[in-house]
């Protein structure tokens, strides 16, 4: 996936830990596609949208092809800090600094402990 | 821990002939806090020295039911205790010539009998400072040592006993207690309150000469009396967390609140009414008080210290967790039990002394507010309560804000009001959602997330404005009360601390060194890689650019970043530093071309590391910053060949391990990765981002409770490692752990390692 975005990074790390035992467990547990539309700076500006879908495990970039269950957007340091466990995904809610369309029972399972973290050099 | 050195008497009062543990915890309590028998022979027998209690000591057999006091080493065994032998117990204390307990019970139980009034003014002092003094201790920064608990309270103690034979008071002479201004402040103003109790039919002038010789022992200041700014803005604050809580803990049932309510309708007087309807509002076994010892703990950690406050809180705290234990144990009857009640009052503050008895007082936080609120509850009135209670909330909130604005200008607080005043509207918010929404789409209530959730953002916004204040990116942030600013030669003794593994240590060292010294650039890049090391890429960055300012061509300090920017996903600035690595690089410099250095192209880097590196493939580094290279664009592969190649070539580099390990855990060959990290660990036992690294890999791999431990592992060595915190939170979560998540949030140490031990 080429991006400048650093979620970019983590959503790599993210399609390849779905091929495991443990990111299998995920799509088990949640079984729902989210798609993320995540903005360098500002939201909703120069968007890069990629698609987690939790249903067949795998992330790809690109507009889902379908209706996703839920939709969020974000700029690329926020989807860090909540897909990192710094920032709680309703706080972000509160504060604007995600947006959600979509199913709100989906959303409430988006949660870090889906990501797996990536470890340091 | 002060909790223990409360019950235990602070020395080993081994009561003998009781029952099966070797310190009967109850007994040892009791002792503690009624002193001994031969209190009458003045200045001797304190809760300091180890005297045992020779007349109820077999009574003590019967209170048995503290077992289970946090922070005891003794193997209890749950005792259930009827209400009956509690009674039995007291009754034994009352034939001591301190039943002081018991008259306390008695005071609320039934109309006061005959008791002697001074004893009982003196040991419910007793039994205050005891708390206080034992409190005064615990949530100090450990950078100094705590006062001699023994020294200060024998000497409080003969003070109360001279005040109470009618003796002046002589001064004496006593060895350095090392009290901190808070300490200093407390006691000065408990002593006027106790002169003025004691000293009741005395002259006011007879009182001040008093307290002055006391505090000139202790060499306190007497005229510095500070109370005001802090005292009026409290009150309004309480009523805040109050509403915020009380909306939110409604659903948690505990027993011993009944007595809130039980003991709120006994009292004849009924004053502040409204107000104590509304305190009865809010509880769980966390009272708003602890609450906001949290909020306060907080607060001093972002560098204002409150000494008064804390020393009161810690020890309301203390007897809050005491009152906590109690109500554990599920039997009814204890729960119900009068000691019970009085213990949990005594926790709260709501329990203080007042002329010669023991009266329901307002939660005092601070001693000014209490001594506020004793003069207005004496006076009859009870303005601020009325006016509070018909305040409409957002008026209030104005006014409260005005005025804590007003009073404190350090910019930590700032943010505090901040978080408070968009907590509080989060709160209602969030209720109002949560009440609309629940019926919807929302499913399950959460209300238990929405308490959580404020929670994390009260921390998130703490640790945002101390990590962001006055600094972005690449300003260093140097630690408070540095104890190694002033040493001689902090360098060395920084490398020598980096040298056994004490990385905070080191970090404080070396702060030291480059405060002195800006422009060692040594000084820096070690500093660099000690943070690197301790899991800190925020400062670690920081350190090294300020190093590279001062030696630009230092490969290690290039290195170091490329490395750290890799680590935060900003390719650009990891290129850059690795592109310059090898512009410096005095053989491989010819190969860079200088137009690439400002925009260089990853694919143009990598041809020519490769290059280098085969040039000489017996230099390591070159396949360290090759692998550093690969990681970046995620050619996981090449990167696991080009460290393993290096770790042949270097096989104890410790933070080579590390690389490896890491690169394998990001391409998700987990187990290993663990391996990998072991061997670092191996080399460097107390390497904080191996130990937090395997605690990643085994949450990724889905096994939540091993994950756990290694993160607690890493921040018992290293506290400030802030992503450590937010992933054990997430562990926690994963591995249905939420009884964790209050240690968690308030990053108790003691409690994680115990539970989770590795």
């Amino acid at each position: 996936m080429e991006s400048s975005l650093q979620s970019a990074g983590l959503l790599e790390q993210m399609k390849i830990h779905l091929s495991t035992d443990a990111g299998k467990e995920v799509t088990k547990k949640i079984g729902l596609v989210y798609q993320l539309n995540i903005a360098p700076k500002k939201i909703g500006v120069d968007e890069e949208i990629f698609v987690v879908d939790l249903k067949q495990g795998k992330v790809t970039k690109g507009p889902y092809d379908g209706k996703p269950d839920a939709t969020f957007s974000f700029t690329d340091k926020d989807f860090l800090s909540i897909a990192t466990g710094k920032m709680n995904p309703q706080i972000a809610f509160i504060r604007g600094a995600m947006k959600i369309k979509g199913s709100l029972s989906a959303a409430q399972k988006f949660t870090p402990d889906i990501f797996p973290k990536p470890s340091k050099l | 821990m002060a909790m223990r050195d409360l019950v235990t008497g602070g020395a080993a009062c081994a009561v003998p002939g009781t029952a099966a543990s070797s310190s009967n915890p109850f007994g040892a309590l009791a002792n503690a806090i009624l002193g001994s028998s031969s209190k009458t022979q003045e200045l001797k027998g304190l809760p300091g020295s180890a005297v045992n209690v020779p007349g109820p000591s077999s009574d003590f057999r019967t209170g048995a039911p503290l077992t289970t006091i946090p922070g005891l080493e003794t193997e209890g065994q749950q005792h259930h205790q009827p209400v009956g032998q509690n009674y039995e117990f007291l009754a034994g204390f009352r034939t001591a010539d301190h039943g002081v307990l018991a008259d306390a019970w008695n005071e609320i139980h039934q109309p006061p009998a005959l008791q002697t009034q001074g004893g009982k003014i003196e040991a419910q002092f007793q039994e205050f400072e005891q708390i206080y003094n034992r409190g005064a201790n615990s949530m100090l920064p450990p950078a100094w040592d705590g006062p001699p608990q023994g020294v200060l309270s024998r000497f409080l103690h003969s003070f109360v006993d001279s005040g109470r034979a009618g003796v002046p008071f002589r001064p004496a002479a006593l060895p350095v207690l090392g009290l901190s201004e808070g300490d200093k402040q407390c006691i000065r103003d408990r002593s006027f309150i106790m002169a003025h109790h004691i000293f009741a039919d005395k002259s006011e002038e007879y009182i001040n000469a008093q307290v002055n010789a006391l505090l000139h022992s202790l060499d306190i200041d007497g005229n510095e009396r500070l109370r005001g700014p802090i005292r009026g803005s409290y009150p309004e604050l309480e009523e805040y967390w109050t509403e915020s809580q009380g909306a939110f803990r409604s659903g948690m049932p505990n027993p011993a609140d009944k007595w809130v309510s039980e003991f709120a309708r006994q009292r004849e007087n009924g004053d502040p009414e409204a107000w104590a309807h509304s305190f009865e509002q809010l509880h769980g076994t966390n009272g708003w008080a602890s609450e906001f010892e949290h909020e306060q703990s907080q607060l001093a950690s972002v560098g204002q210290v409150r000494g008064a406050n804390m020393s009161h809180i810690a020890a309301m705290e203390q007897s809050r967790m005491l009152a906590h234990t109690l109500a554990q144990n599920t039997d009814p009857k204890f729960q119900n039990s009068k000691f019970l009640q009085f213990v949990s009052k005594m926790s709260r503050g709501e329990l203080i002394v007042d002329e010669n008895q023991i009266k329901p007082a307002t939660g005092s936080l601070t001693d000014n507010w209490a001594d506020e609120y004793q003069a207005q509850y004496n006076a009859g009135s009870s303005t601020w309560a009325d006016q509070f209670v018909h305040q409409d909330l957002p008026q209030g909130t104005d006014k409260w804000v005005n005025e804590f604005v007003k009073e404190n200008q350090q910019q930590g607080v700032d943010d505090q009001w901040v978080n408070e005043f968009s907590k509080l509207h989060v709160q209602d918010w969030a209720e109002e959602f949560g009440q609309q929404v629940a019926e919807g789409a929302l499913g399950d209530s959460t209300a238990d997330d929405w308490a959580n959730t404020y929670e994390n953002f009260l921390d998130e916004q703490l640790l945002a404005s101390k990590q962001h204040s006055g600094a972005s990116r690449g300003v260093y942030v140097f630690s408070d009360m540095n104890p190694y600013v002033g040493h001689p030669n902090p360098l060395r003794e920084g490398q020598e601390l980096f040298r056994k593994g004490l990385l905070s240590e080191a970090v404080l060292a070396l702060e030291a060194e480059v405060l002195k010294n800006p422009d060692n650039a040594e000084g820096w890049r070690l500093l660099g890689i000690t943070h690197a090391e301790n899991d800190d890429d925020q400062q670690a960055i920081a350190a090294m650019m300020r190093a590279q300012e001062v030696d630009p061509t230092n490969l290690e300090v290039l290195l170091a970043l490329g490395v750290s920017h890799t680590n935060e996903l900003e390719q650009p600035e990891a290129l850059r530093y690795l592109y310059k690595w090898l512009q410096n690089h005095p053989k491989y410099g010819v190969l860079a071309t200088p137009e690439l250095a400002d925009s260089p192209y990853y694919g143009d880097v990598a041809r020519l590391f490769n290059e280098a590196a085969q040039m000489s493939p017996e230099d390591a580094d070159v396949h360290i910053v090759l692998g550093v290279l690969y990681n970046l664009s995620r050619d996981y592969d090449k990167a696991i060949e080009s460290f393993q190649t290096a770790l042949n070539l270097k096989p104890r580099d410790y933070s080579l391990w590390n690389k490896l390990g890491a690169t394998r855990a990001n391409s998700i060959q987990s187990a290993d990765a663990i391996l990998a990290y072991q061997q670092a660990l191996d080399l460097k036992p107390n390497y904080v981002r191996a130990w937090a690294n395997m605690g990643i890999s085994y949450a990724n791999q889905g096994l939540y409770e091993e994950s756990i431990r290694y993160y607690v592992r890493a921040l018992a060595m290293n506290p400030k490692a802030d992503n450590a915190w937010q992933y054990l939170r997430i562990s926690l979560s994963c591995a249905s752990r939420n009884d964790m998540f209050e240690a968690c949030d308030s990053r108790n140490l003691d409690i994680l390692q115990k539970e989770f031990p590795l």
